[in-house]
Parts: structure tokens; C-alpha cells; sequence
């Protein structure tokens, strides 16, 4: 069965079509009718295969079976010889392209002149002579590009205009400045007022109307322990805007350092000891190591008592 | 006798050259007034309070302890030789003096942040409150060297005077113990200690600068100290003299007494001065502060004065060089303005309550001989100052050391400084010729000496004008140009019957700008004299164009179309330099202001001319005052006054005005969009003086009322529009101080609610204007919780934005909000603003209720400062007067003030003194009108004989006073020595610290005219007579109270040394202990300490190693 499929290798070796889709479809247009032509012509080739295989008879569930079969194995040969052929920057696959596909597909190729040599072999009709069918022609738009001159003719031509010209779709964006600058106050207003709203709504409150305490919520004044670290020290957002100024205005650096540098002055008490890179003027940083402040100084062990 | 002073202390044994000496503990001020009796007038208080104050003062040589030598040694004393006198105490829960603050956190001290700290006022040095934490000779005038060790935990760091020889660890490893000396001799009072977990950072200009703040404050405090260094240049600069310690510290506390203290070679701050880069409005503050506490570093702690009288001298010179910094700083606008400002502040003040005298002199001490009567407190004593006083006192002594430069040139004024300093200087390195010691100290007559000396000018005349008598000079001048003579007619007229006010005869300077030119005029001012004439140099000529020369060379174009056709004269000022301590009303044309306020170049004159203006409501002067708001060059306080002027004038022509609101388009084409004029450009305070205009035009702007005296809807809108649109994410500064200020546009922009008879305000009748701004401020207040500003300005602002509201009837006035936000746990520009809405709100609403939590928060809070706060608001907005009658005026009060001054205050000299004021402020020097009348008898013997010392007793007696006894004590002020018991003081009962202890006296009257019994004169009978009583005390007292056993060693070196050893304890029980040796010789005990030490008279004492 397969080896008669080898015959038909060159005319299907064209098509690559899926045929599944279209068998069993009643149709008329003339590119289904060739496809049908050539489904038929091959139920023949397998129906003589069987023949000759001595099969009297067969059901027509298992000959579609074998047909379908035949087609794929057919249908594979075509597209690997295909791929071989593109492999090698040719565009028509020559013999040896569909003998090395034979081999990795693993059929014995020496064995095909004998089989098709062989007496009993039946000779079927060539399916009717249909014409090809014509693709349809994609609609065009627009005018296509020609090569320039350094692209050989013979490369594909330039695709519509429309896959690869940039049409702007965006709307213009809002930049007035007013509209801008009120959107931003807008939105903060907003945001402080339902942040603000939530930590009241959450914890304790205290109000300036004793009938109404909704209207307008205070969060309650709570004591910290530590009252003048808050108060004075300025906030992580400032912080943060300070550090955006600052990158911006290279010109000011020393104030950043101060500032901004040391979000974390606990943290470590062996820098807080040296004094602050940032104003010390280069000349004197070689200095530094030998401070002799006596504060600095380690603290000393106490004597050993004379007596023990 | 060796008398020391000490307060609190629990002293548990004294020992003279190492054998047992009895002592008496007896502090008279801890009770001025003793027993429960009936008087209850100020005079009398003031009197027996200035006596309690004699009677420990270590000027006169006397002290609260009294330590008997032992008679073997009185051989010795003869001989001038060294007495060694050890005192072992402790000091347990000390409410005054060292202030301890400890955060009620989870962790240990240091992570808490806890730290000690001499609370006492050095930048009010006077209120010296050493004797309070260790026993000295609490005076300025006794100098000696030191030797301090002190063992703390070894989390922390001990700061203290002088030089730090090591730190060693103690044998457990738990505790260091800091060794220091100070070589440089210095006065008990200009020592002090703070210790904490301290981070430090040495200064990277100066290594022997060291600074010191509290954890996590570093990065501030890189910041606020990094220019420290340009201040100690200046001032070496000008005074051609080192800075006189080897090493300076600076320590920031919280809580602190003062915002800034000086010791000797330490200076101890708030921790509120500490600001980030971003804060604009604290940097020249902290400055300020900074340069203060460098200037008093040279006069007043390293040069210390004679006596009390002299504290002038320093005060002055040190606020004086602190200008000189002031004018190199900021500016000669700056300083002028600063002048011009403490110039308005002790003429108001004077005026107000009386003269301010520099340099009281007490001849006699009789009471009649009271330089200042008007005063209802001494200014023998700087204990029993009102701190008001004491500011001006301050703020005179400058203006007047201003006054000498004036007179003898700065050249020669800096030439003193430097002879004075150099003098103490070489005195302070003669370690062992320590009568040398007294150029260390100042008095007024060295410095003038040295003054005539230097310039060969004798200022005698302006010393005794300004400094020897009290008071400023009120002017009146107006003027007439005489056409014909072309001459100016002045007349300077003076009010010198008014209290505050003197007689002024001499120079004064008149500046009168004419067409051709400025012209200075000496004029004379004489006993009968008031006319001046005063020739002109021009001619008027209206119509010939030519360019007008001003004082300072420059020449303008004016429009002279305003000015009077036949007066050539532009504006005339009065003592233009300030050379007098004056007040100048002066009549002239509004014409004249406006050219002055124009054209003349000095801020002090434009300042004058604006204030001038508010009463010329004219298009003329708005012009004028838009034009100067508008200039560039023009110094912008000088603007910042202009908006609130411009706004008067605005209100005053309300019918007549003529365009937008005042201000209004200025701010816009100042500040807002080219493109949308209602929107605000985003912050960039790069540039200071616009930053300033910007913050203070809305303020201005919202003082504007139109017809119904109403705040224009106009105006409101744009101040909402400026909140609205406030973007500060482009800024370098923080915005804190500009929103705070937005705020308190909105506040000013309230006027009373429509009032519809005491309907009970709600919510939903409230008027919509003020829904906005309550919606403003609750969103202000709310997001202070979760990003907090600055200083919490903004939560401040709101306070009293929300106190305006109540105030006006637009919300129910509520006083439980400010209770809360006054609770101590926060910070304290906020308690204080909290306070003083409550202070506000018992004057109102006359709540007794509140005025208790007021007097109780005055009583225990754990901040001294808020407590001098509280009782200094009461006084400012008193809730009645005495001269109104209010329900809250009753027994019960007077009572409890009276308790709280008379023995609630003993701590603290400040809080005393504040409540003395309240006292004063509430029910005057009298008996209070709300007191049931007593006897007939006494009211009338009270008239009589009010400046009488103790004009009571008798009338007393004879109304049948409980006891006679301690009437006599309390009545006469205490004899000296404290040498009575309390009548009713059991023999038995253990002494407790500071409690009286007095011999028991035969008769009441006796003692009573003891009064002047100087120390020398004591009969020694009495006191041998009272050994046995004594001694049967001293057994008690050498058993400590406290169970522990102490071991001692001693190692003797003679040093001229004090030593004070103290170990700090920083548990929850605040407690000190300490062991003091003084040494000293009996002769010079006895000698009153008065005259310089003689050789070998010298306080000599022993260091000797901590307690095992």
C-alpha cells in the first residue's frame, strides 16, 4: 500500500492543502471538485492495491480509512521534501530531496524500482484532467513598494502597504495646564479625604459637634512616648520629593547628602561617630583618622585592684 | 561656719578636715510665708519672700546649710589655713534643677532616649538653681577650679564642663565613669551636666567641638551645627581673642528649661532648635540661638560678674557682640529691624508696667529705699524677678552697651571687650595665685574704668541716664514751616509724668529731607525749651525737574506733585539712629509718610512710616504701600508690614475702594500662572524674601471685610483656590510653614456667626462659607496624623483656627479637643498652642472648671517649661483682673494661688515668680477683694503703713493670730541664719531634706528686729546653747534614711579644686547621690566672701574616688 502511495508523490507534492476539510462536503466550486477528482483517484489506487492484494471485497468505512492514511503518509513525503528542498534555498524539490525523505522516514528506497516493476501491478486511469484552482487574489490596498535596488527581483515582493505603514490612532492628550494642575489637585483632595476618612472611620475620633459625629471626623490625638522625633524629623515623603529635587538640581548636592543620605541614623553608630563626608571638604577627610576628640576615645578598663 | 547652699539634697554627714561637724539644713524659701495665716496680700509676700531669698543669698555669705567647724580647728581657720569639708548626700525624685526625662517605652534607657540634664536657666543665668542638685556657694563671684566624675550606666554619655580626661569602665563592666576637669576657674552656677544616650558627632571644622544630640536626630544635627564654626570665627575676630575654654560642647535635650543655656564650655539646647535642610523659618532662629550661646560663652560664662548689679555688664555686652553677629549675618536691614523691634518692646513694657533699671544700687537696705516701687516683686534678688522683666532687662542692657558704641565709636567698644578679656584671661592661668581671680569677674565700675580708659570719653551722663535710673523717654513732635524765614519750626514735646517714663535732656538728632538734600541737625533738648528752628536749605520749587539726593548718596526722580507748594521739606525724622531709648510720636503730613516710606533707603524709617499710614486711609497711601509691596529691593519685612497696612487702609476706604480686593492682583502676578490666573504656580521657595511675601499676603489679604464687615467672598475663594491648588512636589523647602500660614489666612478671614439668640450651633446650620473652611481644617488636622510637619505647625494653626471658630459662635465652644492635644506626650509647640485655646477659652466662658486643669497642669506637669507656659498665658489673658469682677474670683482660688506660691514653687525660682505675677494679675498688691473682710483694724493699718516691711503683725497680734511665735518668724523675713525652730517642729522627728530646722527662739519680737544682723555678729552663746538641740539632731541624721552602706576613699591632692562626684542612677526613681568637698578656709567663711580672696584664703579642696 505504501509503495503505491510513491507514485503519486510528485502530483500531490504540490498541494498542500488539507484535504480533510473539504472531503465529505458537498460542493461545487472548481478547486473542491479538483480536490475531490484526486480524493477519488486515490480510493481507486487503494481499492486496486487491495485487489491485488487479493481482497475480494472491502467495507467502505476501511478503504476511507486506508485512503485517509494513504493521503497523510503521501502528504508528509510532500511537506519533508518539501522543507529539504527550502533547506538548501531551492524552491522546486528535485529527486534526491524526496529520497532523502523516503530514507528518514524510513523506507528502503533500493526496493522501489523492483516493486514498481512488478507484473501484477494494475494501471489506473489518470484521475480527469481539472484545472488547478486559481488562489483568489488577496485584495490589494494601496500601491506596493518595488524593490530597491539592492533586493534581487526575485525576493518576495513587499507586502500591503497597510501591514507595516503606522497609522496614528491615539486621541491628543490633555495639556492644558489648568486642566492638569486641577486634575492633580483634584485627585490629592480626593485621596487625602478618603485616606483621612478611613483612619477615622477606623479608629478613635473626636468631633467639634456633640450631635453629629460624622460630618466632620477628627482622628484623635494620641501621645507618642517620643513626641519631638516626629515633629522634627522630616517625613519619608519629603524625604522622597527631596531626593527627586535633588537628582534633578545637581548643583546642591551637599544638602542632599545631609538629608537624604542618612534615612537610618540609629542604625549605626560607628558612622555616626565620623563626621559627615558630605561637608567635610576633601583636604580635611585625610584628617579625619586621627580626630583626637576625647569623646571618641575608647573607654578605658578599670584598673586592677592592688588587692585580691 | 561654713555656709553653703543647697536645695533637696538629703545630706546625710558633713566632715571638716576629717572629723564629724554638725550642720543645720534650713531652707526658708521652701515656705516663704509660714503657718496658715490670714494675710494674703502681695506686698506682704513680697516681702517675706525677698527676705527668705536674703537670707540664703551667697553674695551676702549666706546658705541654706550651715556647717559648724569643729572648735579644734577654729586654730587652724585662724591661720588662714585649708579646711577640707566633705558632705555626703543624695538627691532623691529632685523636682527642680535636674530634669529628667525618661520615655515610658519598652527597652532599655538608652534605647528609649532617656536623658538627665541641668535644667537650670544659664541663658537666664541669674535664677542660678546649682544649689539644687549639689551644695555649693551658689554665686557667680566664687570661682574655683573643678574636678567632676560622674558614673553613669554605659549606654551613656555624661557631658559636662571642661575637659574629659577618660572615660573608664567601672569593675563590673556596667557602668563608666567620665573624668573631667576644668583648669579655667568658674562660679558653681555655670556648671552643668547632661547626660544620655547622646549620639555625637564632632564637628568637621573645629575638632574640639563636639556635639551631642538625641538618637536618630544626627542627620539634623549635622545640619543645624554645620555652621557653627562661622559663628566662633566671628566672634574671635571681633574680640581678637580665642575662645577662652579648650574644647566646647553642644548638647540638644528635650524638654528643656530654656531654649538655650551656656555653662562654662558647654552649651545645652533645646532639641526643638534641630532642624533638616528643607525647614526655611527655623534656620535663622536656630542661628540666632546658636550665636546667643557663643556670645554668652565669652561674657558671661567665661567672664563672670561681681555681683548682681553687674549683670548688666554681661547681659549687655553679650547681647551686643550677639548683634554685631545679627548685623554681619543677616544684614544691616536685619539688624536695624531687630533694633527698631527690641527698641518697640522695652518701651512698650515700660510703659506699660514700669521702669526697667540695670543697675539697681540698694543703699541701706531699707525697704522705702525700693528703687523700683512700682514693681510688685524685689529686684534685689534675680530670684524673685517676673521672667518678663527679666527679658527686657535683658533686651534694655543691649540697647543700652548699643548706646555706648554709639557714644565712644565700635572700634574703641571692641577694644574694651578684648582688654577685659585678656585680663581674665591671664587671670585664669595663674593656677595658684588665685586672688588674680577677680579679673575674672566684671562689675560695672571695671567696665566703665576700662571704658574711659580706652576712649578717654566719659559716659558718665549715659550711664546714669540709662543704666542708674529706670525708664524711657516718651516724644511728641510736630512741626510748621515758616514760610517767610524759611525756617522749620519743630516742637519736641515729653511726657515724663507717666509711669515708665523719665526726663530727657542732651543731643538729639533730627534728619530733615529737602529738595536739595538730607540734613542732620544736632538739636539740644533743654529743661524748657521746646521749640527748635531749624533753617532750611532749599528753596521750594515744584516745577524744575532735577533728581532728589537721599541720606545715602543716592539721587531719584520723585513726583512731587503731592507735596505742599511752598515747603521745600520731603520728611523729617526724629533720632533716626536710635541713639535714645525714646518712643517719637510724630505729627507730619501723609504726604511726608508716603515720600518716607518711598524713598527714604532705612528700614526703620520705612517701618515707621508704615505704621504712620494706617491712620491715612487715602489712594495716595495705597499707592505708596502698593509700590513698596511690589519692589524688589526693598527689604521684605518692610513688604511683610506693607500687607498688613495695606489691608487697614483697604477696610478704612471699604466704600471708597476702587478695584479687586487689596493684594489680590499683586499676589496673582507674583504667584499664580501667567496662563490661568486663579491657579498657583507649584512651590519653589529658592528665592527667601518672595517665599516670605508669599506666605504672609493671604494672612494679610484675609483681614479684609467689605460693607457688612464680612471677609469678601473674593477673598476667601482665592485663599481656597491656594489650598487647593498648593503643589509642593517640586520644592526643594518644605511647605509647612506656608500651609500653616494658609490656615491662619483662613482664620482671619472669620467673623463673628450671625447670631441668632444662643441657638445651639449644629452642623446643619452652618453657614456654607464656613463648611468649606472646617472641611480645610478637618483634612489638615487628619493628614498631620499620618505625615506630620515640621514642628507640627500645621496642627497648631488648626487649633487656633478651631478655637477662632468656637470663639465666633460658628461651632459649639468645647474645650476637650484642646485637652487632648495638651496632654503631655505631645510635642510641645503643640501643648502650648493647646494651652493657650484653653486659657482663651476660661477667660470666655469663665469656667472654673478649666482654670483648676489649668493651675493643676501648672502644678504637675512634668515639663517645666509648659508649666512657665500655663501660668505666663493665664497671665497674658487673664481670666479676670483685679479690677473686674468675675464668679471665679473666690476664696478658694486665692487660697490655692497662694499655697502654690508660697510653697508649691519652691523648686523652681521661675514658676514662683510666674505665679507671684498671676497673683498680681489677678487680685493685685492688695488683699484680695474676694477675701471676707478681716478686721477693720488691720485694713486700715495696711493703708497706712504699706511700704512697711511687715506692716501685719501687730494688727494681727492683736486680732489673736494662732501663734505668735512663728508670726514673728515669717513676718520679719527670715533672720539670716535660719537659727529658730519651728515652734511646733517635734524635737524628735527625723529632718527632712530641706526641711526647717531652727532653734527654738525665746521671743518672737526679739527676732523681729534682728532683721539686719549680719552673719559675723551671731552670739555664739545662741549657738553653743543650741548644740545639745543640735547634736541630738545630727544622731538622727547620720543614720542615712535610704539603707546601704557607703564605703569612702580618699585620695588628697591640693588642687584648687572642687570635686562633685555623682553617680546617676537612671532608674524610675530619679536619684542622685553625690559626695561635694568644699574647702575652704574658716577665716574666709567668716570674712562674707565679699572682697576678693586674699592668698591663702583660697577654697581649697580634694578630689577623692567614687563611692565603692
Amino acid at each position: 500500500m505504501q509503495l503505491a502511495a510513491v507514485a503519486k508523490i510528485k502530483s500531490l507534492n504540490y498541494t498542500n492543502i488539507s484535504y480533510r476539510n473539504i472531503a465529505g462536503k458537498a460542493t461545487s466550486s472548481p478547486a473542491e471538485n479538483y480536490l475531490l477528482a484526486r480524493r477519488r483517484t486515490l480510493q481507486v489506487v487503494v481499492s486496486a492495491l487491495l485487489t491485488e492484494s487479493g481482497f475480494e471485497s472491502a467495507e467502505k468505512a476501511a478503504v476511507e480509512t486506508l485512503t485517509e492514511m494513504l493521503q497523510s503518509y503521501i502528504t508528509e513525503i510532500g511537506r519533508c521534501a518539501k522543507a529539504y528542498c527550502e533547506h538548501t534555498a531551492r524552491s522546486v524539490p528535485t529527486l534526491s530531496d524526496t529520497v532523502v525523505t523516503l530514507i528518514e522516514m524510513g523506507f528502503n528506497v533500493d526496493t522501489l524500482p523492483i516493486y514498481a516493476k512488478r507484473s501484477q501491478r494494475m494501471v489506473i486511469t489518470a484521475p480527469p484532467v481539472t484545472n488547478a484552482p486559481v488562489t483568489p487574489k488577496a485584495l490589494s490596498a494601496g500601491q506596493k513598494r518595488t524593490h530597491p535596488a539592492h533586493i534581487p527581483s526575485h525576493f518576495p515582493e513587499f507586502p500591503d502597504p497597510h501591514t507595516y505603514i503606522k497609522t496614528p490612532t491615539f486621541r491628543e492628550p490633555v495639556s492644558d495646564y489648568q486642566v492638569v494642575r486641577e486634575k492633580a489637585a483634584t485627585q490629592r483632595r480626593d485621596v487625602e479625604r478618603a485616606l483621612t476618612r478611613f483612619i477615622a472611620k477606623t479608629g478613635e475620633t473626636q468631633s467639634l459637634f456633640k450631635d453629629d459625629i460624622t460630618t466632620f471626623p477628627l482622628i484623635a490625638a494620641q501621645p507618642s512616648t517620643i513626641p519631638y522625633l516626629s515633629a522634627l524629623l522630616p517625613s519619608e515623603l519629603e524625604l522622597q520629593a527631596l531626593e527627586e529635587t535633588d537628582s534633578s538640581e545637581q548643583d546642591d548636592q551637599t544638602d542632599g547628602e545631609n538629608t537624604a543620605g542618612n534615612d537610618d541614623p540609629g542604625a549605626d553608630k560607628e558612622n555616626s561617630m565620623l563626621p559627615p563626608s558630605g561637608v567635610v571638604p576633601s583636604t580635611k577627610a585625610s584628617e579625619d583618622n586621627v580626630i583626637d576628640n576625647p569623646y571618641l576615645r575608647p573607654v578605658k578598663k578599670p584598673k586592677v585592684r592592688r588587692k585580691k | 561656719m561654713i555656709k553653703l547652699n543647697s536645695k533637696q539634697c538629703r545630706i546625710y554627714r558633713v566632715r571638716v578636715n576629717d572629723l564629724e561637724a554638725p550642720f543645720l539644713y534650713n531652707d526658708p524659701t521652701l515656705e516663704v510665708c509660714h503657718h496658715e495665716s490670714k494675710q494674703r496680700n502681695l506686698n506682704y509676700f513680697s516681702s517675706a519672700y525677698t527676705a527668705a531669698v536674703s537670707a540664703v543669698d551667697p553674695d551676702a555669705g549666706h546658705g541654706e546649710l550651715v556647717i559648724k567647724v569643729p572648735s579644734e580647728l577654729w586654730k587652724q581657720g585662724d591661720d588662714l589655713k585649708v579646711l577640707k569639708v566633705y558632705i555626703e548626700f543624695s538627691l532623691d525624685q529632685p523636682k527642680g534643677g535636674l530634669h529628667f526625662v525618661v520615655p515610658d517605652v519598652e527597652g532599655s534607657m538608652a534605647e528609649r532616649g532617656a536623658h538627665v540634664f541641668g535644667s537650670c536657666d544659664g541663658k537666664m543665668k541669674i535664677f542660678s538653681c546649682h544649689r539644687f542638685w549639689f551644695p555649693c556657694v551658689d554665686s557667680y563671684s566664687e570661682l574655683c577650679t573643678w574636678k567632676l566624675e560622674f558614673t553613669v550606666d554605659a549606654s551613656m554619655v555624661a557631658v559636662s564642663c571642661g575637659d574629659l580626661v577618660e572615660t573608664i569602665y567601672t569593675h563590673d563592666m556596667r557602668k563608666k565613669t567620665f573624668h573631667y576637669v576644668l583648669p579655667i576657674p568658674t562660679a558653681a552656677p555655670n556648671i552643668s551636666l547632661a547626660v544620655g544616650p547622646f549620639e555625637i558627632l564632632v564637628d568637621p571644622y573645629m575638632h574640639e567641638v563636639t556635639h551631642f544630640c538625641l538618637p536618630q536626630l544626627l542627620p539634623l544635627l549635622k545640619h543645624s551645627m554645620s555652621y557653627l564654626h562661622e559663628i566662633f570665627e566671628f566672634y574671635e575676630e571681633i574680640l581678637t581673642c580665642r575662645y577662652p575654654y579648650s574644647c566646647f560642647k553642644t548638647v540638644f535635650v528635650d524638654e528643656a528649661y530654656v531654649q538655650v543655656s551656656s555653662y562654662a564650655s558647654m552649651s545645652i539646647f533645646s532639641t526643638n532648635l534641630l532642624h533638616s535642610a528643607m525647614i526655611i523659618d527655623q534656620t535663622p532662629q536656630t542661628r540666632r540661638c546658636l550665636a546667643q550661646a557663643l556670645a554668652q560663652q565669652f561674657f558671661g560664662c567665661f567672664i563672670s560678674r561681681m555681683s548682681w548689679a553687674d549683670e548688666w555688664v554681661l547681659k549687655g555686652i553679650s547681647g551686643y557682640i550677639y548683634g554685631l553677629y545679627l548685623k554681619k549675618t543677616f544684614g544691616v536691614n536685619e539688624y536695624r529691624h531687630w533694633i527698631k523691634e527690641e527698641l518697640d518692646k522695652i518701651v512698650e513694657y515700660e510703659l506699660k508696667m514700669g521702669g526697667v533699671l540695670l543697675h539697681p544700687t540698694f543703699s541701706g537696705g531699707k525697704e522705702k529705699d525700693n528703687p523700683t516701687p512700682h514693681l510688685h516683686f524685689s529686684i534685689k534678688h534675680p530670684h524673685t524677678l517676673s521672667w518678663e522683666y527679666y527679658k527686657m532687662f535683658q533686651c534694655k542692657a543691649h540697647l543700652v552697651m548699643r548706646l555706648i558704641e554709639n557714644r565712644i565709636s565700635m572700634e574703641f567698644m571692641l577694644q574694651v571687650f578684648n582688654k577685659l578679656l585678656s585680663l581674665a584671661s591671664t587671670a585664669s592661668s595663674q593656677k595658684y595665685q588665685s586672688h588674680m581671680w577677680s579679673q575674672m569677674l566684671l562689675s560695672t565700675h571695671a567696665f566703665l574704668k576700662s571704658i574711659s580708659n580706652v576712649s578717654g570719653k566719659d559716659i558718665g551722663p549715659l550711664i546714669k541716664q540709662w543704666v542708674d535710673q529706670s525708664s524711657v523717654v516718651k516724644f511728641f513732635g510736630s512741626f510748621a514751616f515758616n514760610r517767610k524765614r524759611n525756617v522749620l519750626e519743630l516742637e519736641i514735646r515729653q511726657d515724663y509724668t507717666s509711669s515708665g517714663t523719665q526726663k530727657y535732656v542732651g543731643p538729639i538728632k533730627v534728619t530733615v529731607q529737602e529738595l536739595d538734600g538730607s540734613f542732620n541737625h544736632m538739636l539740644q533738648i533743654e529743661e524748657n525749651s521746646l521749640k527748635h528752628d531749624i533753617p532750611c536749605h532749599s528753596k521750594s520749587r515744584r516745577n524744575k525737574k532735577k533728581k532728589i539726593p537721599l541720606m545715602n548718596g543716592e539721587e531719584v526722580d520723585m513726583d512731587l506733585s503731592a507735596m505742599d507748594a511752598d515747603s521745600p521739606l520731603l520728611w523729617i525724622r526724629i533720632d533716626p539712629d536710635m541713639s535714645i531709648l525714646r518712643k517719637v510720636e510724630f505729627e507730619q503730613a501723609d504726604f511726608m509718610w508716603q515720600y518716607q516710606l518711598r524713598y527714604e533707603r532705612d528700614v526703620v524709617a520705612q517701618e515707621e512710616a508704615i505704621s504712620a499710614l494706617e491712620k491715612f486711609p487715602t489712594p495716595a497711601s495705597r499707592l505708596a504701600l502698593t509700590d513698596i509691596l511690589e519692589q524688589e529691593q526693598c527689604f521684605y519685612k518692610v513688604r511683610m508690614q506693607a500687607c498688613f497696612c495695606l489691608a487697614k487702609i483697604a477696610n478704612a476706604m471699604v466704600s471708597t475702594w476702587q478695584g479687586p480686593p487689596a493684594m489680590k492682583s499683586l499676589f496673582t502676578r507674583m504667584f499664580c500662572c501667567k496662563s490661568c490666573p486663579n491657579i498657583v504656580k507649584t512651590n519653589n521657595f529658592i528665592n527667601f524674601q518672595s517665599y516670605f511675601l508669599q506666605k504672609t499676603m493671604p494672612v494679610a489679604m484675609a483681614l479684609l471685610r467689605d460693607g457688612q464687615n464680612i471677609c469678601p467672598k473674593d477673598v476667601l475663594n482665592f485663599i481656597l483656590d491656594l489650598i487647593k491648588y498648593n503643589d509642593n512636589r517640586k520644592n526643594k523647602f518644605s511647605d509647612n510653614y506656608y500651609r500653616a500660614d494658609l490656615i491662619e489666612a483662613l482664620t482671619n478671614s472669620l467673623t463673628p456667626a450671625m447670631s441668632i439668640n444662643n441657638e445651639v450651633r449644629t452642623v446643619d446650620n452652618l453657614n456654607a462659607d464656613v463648611r468649606l473652611i472646617l472641611e480645610e481644617i478637618t483634612r489638615f488636622l487628619n493628614m498631620e496624623k499620618l505625615l506630620p510637619s515640621f514642628r507640627n505647625t500645621i496642627t497648631i494653626s488648626c487649633l487656633r483656627a478651631i478655637r477662632q471658630l468656637q470663639k465666633n459662635g460658628h461651632i459649639p465652644s468645647d474645650p476637650s479637643l484642646f485637652k487632648s492635644y495638651a496632654q503631655y506626650g505631645h510635642f510641645v509647640d503643640l501643648r502650648i498652642a493647646a494651652l493657650e485655646a484653653l486659657v482663651d477659652y476660661t477667660r470666655v466662658e469663665r469656667s472654673s472648671a478649666e482654670l483648676q486643669w489649668l493651675l493643676s497642669m501648672a502644678q504637675n506637669d512634668p515639663v517645666h517649661y509648659v508649666r512657665h507656659k500655663i501660668l505666663g498665658m493665664l497671665c497674658k489673658n487673664p481670666p479676670f483682673t483685679k479690677t473686674t469682677d468675675s464668679a471665679l474670683c473666690n476664696e478658694a482660688l486665692v487660697d490655692q494661688l497662694w499655697k502654690f506660691m508660697n510653697s508649691g514653687t519652691s523648686h523652681d525660682w521661675r514658676l514662683r515668680c510666674d505665679a507671684v505675677n498671676l497673683y498680681y494679675m489677678l487680685f493685685g498688691l492688695t488683699r484680695p477683694s474676694c477675701l471676707p473682710l478681716p478686721e477693720l483694724g488691720l485694713v486700715l493699718n495696711l493703708k497706712e503703713k504699706k511700704a512697711v516691711l511687715n506692716p501685719t503683725i501687730k494688727p494681727e497680734l492683736g486680732v489673736g493670730a494662732p501663734d505668735p511665735v512663728s508670726l514673728g518668724v515669717c513676718g520679719v523675713g527670715q533672720p539670716p541664719q535660719g537659727l529658730k525652730r519651728k515652734a511646733d517642729t517635734p524635737l524628735g522627728s527625723p529632718p527632712e531634706p530641706g526641711q526647717v530646722l531652727q532653734q527654738q527662739d525665746d521671743d518672737g519680737r526679739g527676732a523681729r528686729y534682728k532683721i539686719r544682723v549680719r552673719h559675723e555678729d551671731i552670739d555664739m552663746e545662741t549657738v553653743h546653747d543650741s548644740q545639745a538641740f543640735i547634736h541630738h539632731h545630727l544622731n538622727l541624721l547620720e543614720r542615712p534614711s535610704t539603707p546601704g552602706t557607703h564605703t569612702h576613699t580618699h585620695t588628697h591632692t591640693h588642687t584648687h579644686t572642687h570635686t562633685l562626684i555623682a553617680e546617676y542612677r537612671n532608674t524610675h526613681t530619679h536619684h542622685c547621690r553625690g559626695h561635694y568637698i568644699h574647702v575652704t578656709s574658716y577665716k574666709q567663711a567668716l570674712d562674707n566672701k565679699k572682697k576678693p580672696a586674699k592668698p591663702g584664703s583660697v577654697r581649697r579642696t580634694s578630689t577623692s574616688a567614687g563611692r565603692g
